[in-house]
């Protein structure tokens, strides 16, 4: 079962009362993929990954992961946000374990694995301190890991880095691609900046205006590891033009 | 102790100094008769004169304050807790609950007495009373606050509603608690004088007021203020301390260590990094 999919989502319908966001939307992501969706605001990017998460059951259609059909039930994914949601009165370390503080109980083990984690990912010395005494980039750090410490293979990151300004938003880019690139996870990753798309992924699909399907899926073969030049090369800038096209230039036709 | 904190938390008491000296002033340069307005060294004579009296009846208002405080607090929070739990209770309940603080206490003496008798249990009820609605109110509006994204958050890690609430929701309401219940310290001294005043048979700091009210007796009912406002201090500087010990993610940016980490783990060799202002807390702990 090599090649079979790690995560599926199969024509997925979402009608709230007369707005329909999502209509017929189709993702495949293989294991170890690192997956980007872009597309214009209000597309139902977000409705979508609230299905894929399954907070939302859909209208229609289905969830899979690793062939399971997990539609519209909960616990299957990591899952994280624009806003890092860290809880005030935990420590770093307490907010990396919160999934296990919130389902079974916190071990030594757990604690020890996120203090691990936290050393490992440019969180070392700030393990105790309260998140309002951390800046932006180190909070999304420990939001990162958070996800990554309730052990799913597939993360969804919904515009993690969109509250950040740029130069840290670059710096989180490269460092979400070490934290990827060691730890074997399969990503899908919704953000507005087609840069970052291309940066991160292995393929970028972009979606339509509302009802949101996937509407194009533009292949990102650069290497890896990525580097910073790469930003300005002229494959990188191709996609872009591409994808731009897609988003905007070609709108009306 | 470094001077500038020594004199930080000296600032207060300097305060209240501060008020007895321009009261004392104010009586002697206009020549305030002692009966109109007693000097202050007077309220404090009368106090000692007195204390054989005046102490045991400050103590059964403490005992009245503290008891009606405690179950106010407790009564309020988990009403608060439980309307939040059904939006359906709330509706019913929390219009009850604001009539209810619409009844004039002062003005209803003779029925409550009827209802509660003349012991210790008016004086709880008024206290409890008074203190419970702004610990309701301010306990929804921090159950209300949590971010629902961070809800939805828990949903997807699976976690289970009772960690989700403890975790999560409970400590929200931490600091809110805390804001009603400073208020409540000092409301609840005037509480348990009021009940005093209706139910008589107790002996404690509102009776003495209504006998030396009517004995004319003014340096004695300043010394008595003067208790009531050393009580509502006092009460309101241990919910400060409590508030402090339970939400030390306000006033400190790493967490108080109760217990030796193991060794190699990051700050400093297990010394707590001390950012904060105010880390008086703290200072005696292993």
């Amino acid at each position: 079962m090599e090649d079979a999919p790690k995560l599926v989502a199969e024509d997925i319908t979402m009608r709230f009362d007369d707005t329909l966001a999502v209509r017929d939307a189709s993702i495949e992501v293989r294991h170890g993929e690192f997956v980007s969706i872009v597309g214009p605001s209000g597309c139902g990017k977000s409705t979508l990954f609230n299905v894929v998460s399954g907070l939302l059951a859909p209208t229609s259609g289905r969830v899979l992961i690793d062939g399971r059909d997990v539609t519209g039930s909960t616990g299957h994914v990591g899952y994280m946000l624009q806003k890092d949601l860290l809880v005030p009165w935990r420590t770093v370390v307490g907010n990396i374990v919160l999934g296990a503080a919130l389902t079974r109980g916190v071990t030594e083990r757990d604690e020890a694995e996120a203090r691990e984690l936290g050393d490992r990912y440019g969180l070392a010395g700030f393990l105790d301190h309260y998140p309002h005494a951390l800046s932006g980039g180190m909070r999304q750090r420990v939001a990162l890991m958070r996800t990554l410490a309730v052990h799913r293979d597939v993360l969804l990151l919904d515009e993690p880095f969109g509250a950040l300004d740029s130069q840290t938003r670059l710096s989180m880019q490269q460092w979400l691609l070490e934290v990827w690139d060691e730890l074997d996870r399969t990503v899908l990753f919704v953000t507005h900046d087609v840069d970052e798309a291309i940066f991160v992924s292995d393929r970028v699909l972009v979606m339509s205006p509302r009802p949101g399907r996937v509407a194009a899926e533009v292949d990102v073969p650069l290497e890896r590891p990525r580097h910073l030049e790469m930003l300005t090369g002229a494959a990188f800038m191709e996609r872009k033009r591409r994808i731009l096209g897609l988003l905007y230039g070609q709108g009306a036709a | 102790m470094s001077w500038r904190r020594a004199l930080r938390l000296a600032t207060p008491v300097l305060a209240v100094l501060g008020v007895f000296v321009v009261w004392d002033l104010l009586v002697r340069i206009l020549d305030v008769q002692p009966y109109v307005l007693p000097s202050p060294w007077d309220s404090l004579r009368a106090i000692r004169d007195d204390w054989g009296t005046i102490g045991p009846y400050t103590w059964t208002t403490v005992v009245e304050t503290v008891l009606g405080f405690v179950t106010g607090a407790v009564v309020g929070f988990v009403l608060a807790v439980a309307m939040s739990r059904s939006p359906f209770v709330q509706r019913v309940v929390y219009p009850v609950l604001v009539g209810s603080q619409a009844i004039p206490i002062v003005a209803i003496g003779f029925p409550l007495v009827l209802l509660l008798g003349y012991g210790l249990l008016p004086k709880v009820s008024i206290v409890a009373f008074i203190v419970f609605f702004p610990v309701v109110v301010n306990v929804l509006d921090g159950l209300a606050s949590v971010d629902r994204d961070l809800l939805n958050l828990a949903r997807v890690m699976d976690g289970r509603p009772a960690r989700v609430f403890l975790l999560i929701e409970l400590p929200a309401t931490y600091t809110p608690l805390f804001s009603a219940l400073k208020l409540g310290a000092t409301y609840a001294v005037t509480g348990a004088i009021l009940g005093e005043w209706i139910a008589t048979k107790t002996r404690g700091l509102g009776n003495y007021l209504l006998v030396q009210n009517s004995r004319l007796n003014t340096d004695a009912v300043y010394g008595a203020v003067l208790l009531l406002t050393a009580i509502g201090i006092s009460g309101f500087l241990l919910v400060v301390l409590a508030e402090r010990l339970a939400t030390p993610w306000r006033t400190r940016s790493t967490a108080r260590r109760w217990r030796a980490r193991s060794a190699g783990s990051s700050l400093s060799g297990g010394v707590p990094v001390q950012e904060d202002e105010d880390g008086q807390i703290e200072g005696g702990r292993p």
